[in-house]
């Protein structure tokens, strides 16, 4: 395995359990895989096959059974909570599956939020970063609205804005096309898409949809806790199968 | 931080009825608190009021005369001299009265009264003129009218009395009318004097039963005493609140002028009669307290009040936290998936620790000002009805014979704070849980 490119995320030998009563589902076996700053990686897979707990793990909101992940430079195994919690809030953007927005609050608050959560910025930066956000995902017009007032395809649009506001080295998004109907749900990957020729802002999303995943650059199939193949999509479509080592044209 | 200041009060907004429900019973308990507490302060003020008129100065300067070692009676012998010291030694003196003591029965046509005797200088006094107030003749009288009779200045003419509403009531008599006075003198005879009631004044509760008002000149003549003697010197300050450590000072300054002094003993002066009847010695002892010791025996109702008044509240207020924790479980269960959200996205423990507090402290502030203002609003609707208190035991209780409530800023402030915080105190639990939740279980929380 490559060592000369340590990757934005790394993954070495993962293993997931959970316990359930007297059973332990082994929802991730072993898994390797690294991903570069700047990719466009789709994790597919059919339902049950461990897209969540693969994505929950990068976004450090769960902790591995056994292995090492490594985000944005730091093994997070050792973290505290504490730690975790502001390598989420500086590193990471999360997209939903249903969105998450804060109901209470209007799409620009929400868009703020995680802004006001790391602090240090004045009101004038703050705002102008998301009218910035708000404006590449096309919803300036819907700014002082409130979340249960917009279509599904809008309010995952926010959800991308608050993502995004905060520059993270990492997006993630689990099924983000899985409540939305499937032109709206291909809008809203090509956005993705865009942002991330743009910007150069790594994404990593999943989804059991073919028409989704052949949009990525990036591949990665996951089978019940394995990988069978990660590489780029020409790679997979030329018959090359590589094994999960991240190691890539 | 203000954003959660702005999530915390729009999430009570978002339900009206709990929120509502919730802030009704707090709001109640606060209006619940301020009242008893206006009553209690009310209750203290009579007790100052009806201390300060009745039996005592700020200071009291009394004293035992032992002319054996068997025998005691309340008096100062030589005040001249006494007063000289006080005057000169006491900071902050507004002025110094005289009071004799006695005790004696009043008599008319139809009936008779055990009293103390009030012995005065009406020349000397000006406070208790204006606290004194006079009842109307009705409340003495049947059929009487509501004018009020009388003049207690005429307590400065020879063999006049002032009569308390419910003696007079007793001794069915009204201004004007004559009653008669008989004592026992110190040698054991027998000596009555006739009066001319002059005034009645309206009750002050239980300490008003047991005093009339006399000229100095008459308590002398029924005990047979000369001019240079006294029963105590009461003590008037400009600042009431100097009352304990003036005592202090004036106990110092008459040990240094050579004056022998009993212990101070926080107790009335006729509580100490039958000890100093049992002490050996003789002579003149002098025995300075300040009004709280003279009334000492009453505080135990403020006490009493005092203790009941939290109870009550306390077992409210555990009733409602019930309430408190249960709402805010339903509150963090609901949003357990937005918990979730806020903790991946970046946010702390803390932060939604003080997420959920700042809800519940919210409704806590809001609810209690609303409560403390209504509850203030009546307390002083009813002082101002000057509602009268039907029962005589209640009378004694409240020591008035009117609904009494005093208002005070700082019982408001006690009210909204005590319960603001017992508010964010039951929340605490439930937020406490809610800030521990793991991101990815609150995430993939279903209702
Ligand atoms: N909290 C959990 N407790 C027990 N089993 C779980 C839990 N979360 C996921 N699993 C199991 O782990 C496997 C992978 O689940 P998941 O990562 O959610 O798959 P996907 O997102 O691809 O549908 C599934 O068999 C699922 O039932
Ligand atoms: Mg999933």
């Amino acid at each position: 395995m490559s060592t000369a490119s340590p990757g934005i995320v790394r993954l070495t030998d993962v293993v997931k359990d959970y316990p359930l009563g007297k059973v332990t589902v082994h929802a991730l076996q072993r898994v390797n895989l690294t991903i570069e700053k700047g990719e466009f990686t789709v994790i597919a897979g059919p339902s049950g096959s461990g897209k969540t707990t693969l994505l929950n793990l990068i976004g450090c909101i769960d902790v591995a059974t056994a292995g090492e992940v490594t985000v944005d430079g730091k093994s997070t195994g050792k973290l505290t909570d504490k730690q975790l919690t502001a390598l989420r809030l500086n590193s990471i953007g999360f997209i939903f599956q249903s969105f998450n927005l804060i109901n209470v609050l209007d799409i620009k608050q929400n868009v703020e939020f995680p802004l006001l959560l790391q602090g240090g910025m004045t009101k004038a930066q703050r705002a102008a970063r998301v009218d910035d956000v708000v404006d590449k995902v096309g919803l300036r017009q819907f700014a002082s609205q409130r979340p249960n007032e917009l279509s599904g395809g809008q309010r995952q649009r926010v959800a991308i804005a608050r993502a995004l506001v905060t520059r993270p080295a990492i997006v993630l998004a689990d099924e983000p096309t899985a409540n939305l109907d499937s032109v709206t749900g291909t809008q809203i990957i090509d956005l993705m898409r865009d942002i991330n020729h743009a910007d150069k802002t790594t994404f990593i999303f999943s989804t059991h949809d073919d028409k989704v995943m052949k949009r990525a650059d990036r591949i990665v199939r996951i089978l019940d806790g394995m990988l069978e193949a990660a590489g780029l999509s020409e790679a997979r479509a030329s018959g090359v199968i590589e094994n999960g080592g991240g190691v890539h044209a | 931080m203000g954003v959660l200041l702005s999530i915390a009060l729009r999430n009570l907004m978002q339900s009206p009825r709990r929120t509502l429900l919730l802030g009704l019973a707090i709001g109640l308990v606060t209006t619940f608190l301020v009242l008893l507490l206006s009553l209690s302060r009310g209750i203290n003020e009579n007790l100052v009021t009806s201390a300060t008129t009745m039996s005592a100065g700020h200071v009291n300067v009394a004293g035992f005369w032992k002319p054996t070692t068997g025998t005691a009676f309340p008096i100062v012998t030589g005040v001249a001299k006494v007063r000289e010291v006080v005057e000169k030694s006491t900071p902050g003196l507004d002025y110094v009265v005289e009071r004799h003591r006695g005790w004696g029965k009043v008599v008319s046509e139809t009936g008779s009264v055990q009293s103390g005797l009030t012995g005065l200088v009406a020349a000397e006094e000006s406070r208790f003129f204006d606290r004194l107030i006079l009842a109307e003749e009705k409340e003495y009288k049947d059929g009487g009218s509501e004018q009020v009779l009388g003049d207690p200045r005429r307590l400065s003419e020879d063999d006049t009395i002032v009569l308390f509403a419910g003696q007079a009531k007793k001794l069915g008599v009204g201004v004007g009318d004559v009653v008669t006075i008989k004592t026992e003198t110190m040698s054991g005879a027998s000596n009555t004097a006739d009066a001319t009631v002059v005034a009645v004044a309206r009750d002050l509760g239980l300490l008003s039963s047991f005093s009339v008002f006399v000229p100095k000149s008459l308590v002398l003549n029924l005990y047979q005493l000369n001019d240079d003697t006294t029963g105590a010197l009461w003590v008037y300050l400009k600042d009431i609140e100097k009352s304990e450590e003036t005592s202090v000072i004036v106990r110092g300054a008459l040990i240094d002028a050579g004056f022998l002094l009993r212990d101070h003993e926080s107790n009335p002066f006729f509580f100490k009669f039958e000890a100093v009847q049992g002490e050996d010695w003789t002579g003149q002892k002098l025995d300075v307290t300040w009004w709280q010791d003279e009334v000492s025996f009453l505080t135990w109702v403020l006490t009493a009040f005092d203790t009941v008044t939290w109870s009550l509240t306390l077992i409210l207020v555990v009733i409602i936290a019930v309430g408190i924790m249960n709402a805010m479980w339903n509150a963090v269960r609901e949003r357990t998936r937005e918990i979730g959200t806020m903790r991946a996205i970046g946010m702390t423990q803390t932060r939604v620790l003080v997420l959920f507090l700042l809800e519940a402290l919210f409704l806590g502030l809001g609810a209690t000002t609303a409560g403390a203002t209504l509850g203030a609003a009546i307390a002083l609707g009813v002082d101002a009805a000057r509602i009268p208190v039907p029962s005589d035991a209640v009378r004694t209780i409240l020591l008035s014979n009117e609904l009494n409530l005093s208002v005070q800023l700082n019982s408001l402030l006690t009210a909204v704070v005590f319960l603001t915080a017992f508010t964010g105190l039951s929340a605490l639990w439930p937020a406490i849980r809610a800030s521990r939740l793991q991101p990815v279980k609150a995430l993939t929380h279903t209702e």
